[in-house]
């Protein structure tokens, strides 16, 4: 791990010069908010701008506070998504491509220690996200339905970090193996599609990485098998390790695509 | 003017406003740093200034240009 230390530094400066420290956590907060709000004043907005007739009767469901923090993921899980993918999926084809991994690859750097320290500034940028992204919406439910058990709090919270790290392992290995237009199609698709395979067919599986961000609530509830979360969290844990290994070799197979 | 201030529900108004300005805030003191964007600067400041929320998170994610 030759200059671990010095690389993490210099990732650490990066992303707080270009202020990801302070917009991707207030981007979660927004959205952490947003589904508390507009479930609880569904009827207000809904006679502001719904046309609603004269005598209009709606039976609002009755909402749990575990719904909407359940809810808030689910806000996570599209548009957080993809501003977190969008603002990293350039982080080492980007570098390749307008010449700074030039000066780096120069040195005697190992290419472990370079992917490891970008990977490691992402996930405390995740987790300072999440943590405001969470801290909103259990902030407004709180205030506007109830009190929350902190215990499922701390579960779901955990299971939906370790989710994103599998994330962010995609995003950085299609990154490290591809230009960035096809990395950022790759990774899309990878999660994207992905979940949207194991929304419609996702019934005869139990266990994939996918599913892991709504288990986190679900295993508090009761409804699932204890043995389908926790295999899919090793599952997903080892799906990141073999990424991270991936990103790595296909690192250093491409540093000769950089520009010079 | 003081009670109908006083109505409105500033524990859940507030954290809003507060995210809102400083992003806001942070976009705008970056653009003034920034030497060049996508696009005209002078566009992006009125982005930022007058479609709130989405226009500063907009400006960071594609108006920015990594040098």
């Amino acid at each position: 791990m030759r200059g671990f230390n010095v690389l993490l530094q210099k990732e650490f400066r990066e992303a707080w010069r270009s202020w990801k420290f302070l917009w991707i956590p207030l981007v979660f907060a927004l959205l952490g908010m947003s589904d508390p709000l507009t479930n609880y004043y569904m009827m207000d907005i809904l006679n502001a701008v719904g046309n609603v007739p004269e005598g209009f009767e709606m039976l609002m469901p009755e909402l749990m506070p575990l719904d909407l923090i359940q809810a808030s993921i689910g806000q996570f899980q599209t548009i957080g998504l993809l501003v977190m993918m969008a603002s990293f999926v350039g982080a080492i084809s980007k570098e390749r491509a307008n010449g700074m991994a030039t000066l780096l690859y120069a040195r005697p750097i190992s290419f472990g220690a370079y992917f490891l320290s970008k990977f490691v500034v992402m996930s405390t940028i995740c987790f300072v996200s999440i943590l405001a992204g969470f801290g909103a919406s259990v902030y407004y439910t709180t205030i506007l339905y109830g009190t929350l058990d902190v215990g499922a709090l701390l579960v779901s919270f955990s299971t939906y970090y370790i989710w994103l790290l599998f994330v962010i392992a995609v995003t950085l290995m299609m990154s490290a193996s591809f230009k960035t237009v096809i990395a950022t199609t790759c990774a899309f698709t990878v999660i994207f599609v992905g979940q949207i395979i194991d929304m419609i067919i996702g019934i005869f599986w139990t266990i994939s990485p996918w599913k892991l961000a709504s288990y986190g609530i679900a295993k508090f509830r009761g409804t699932i098998e204890m043995s389908d979360y926790w295999w899919s969290l090793v599952i997903t844990l080892a799906l990141t390790i073999i990424c991270i290994g991936i990103g790595i070799v296909m690192m250093k197979r491409n540093a000769s695509m950089t520009k010079i | 003017m003081m009670e109908e201030l006083a109505k409105v529900p500033w524990a859940v108004i507030a954290p809003l406003i507060i995210v809102q300005i400083i992003l806001m805030i942070v976009a705008l003191i970056d653009l003034r740093k920034i030497h060049a964007t996508n696009g005209p600067k002078i566009l992006w400041v009125f982005i930022i200034l007058f479609a709130n929320l989405f226009g500063s998170i907009a400006y960071f994610i594609v108006g920015r240009k990594q040098s």
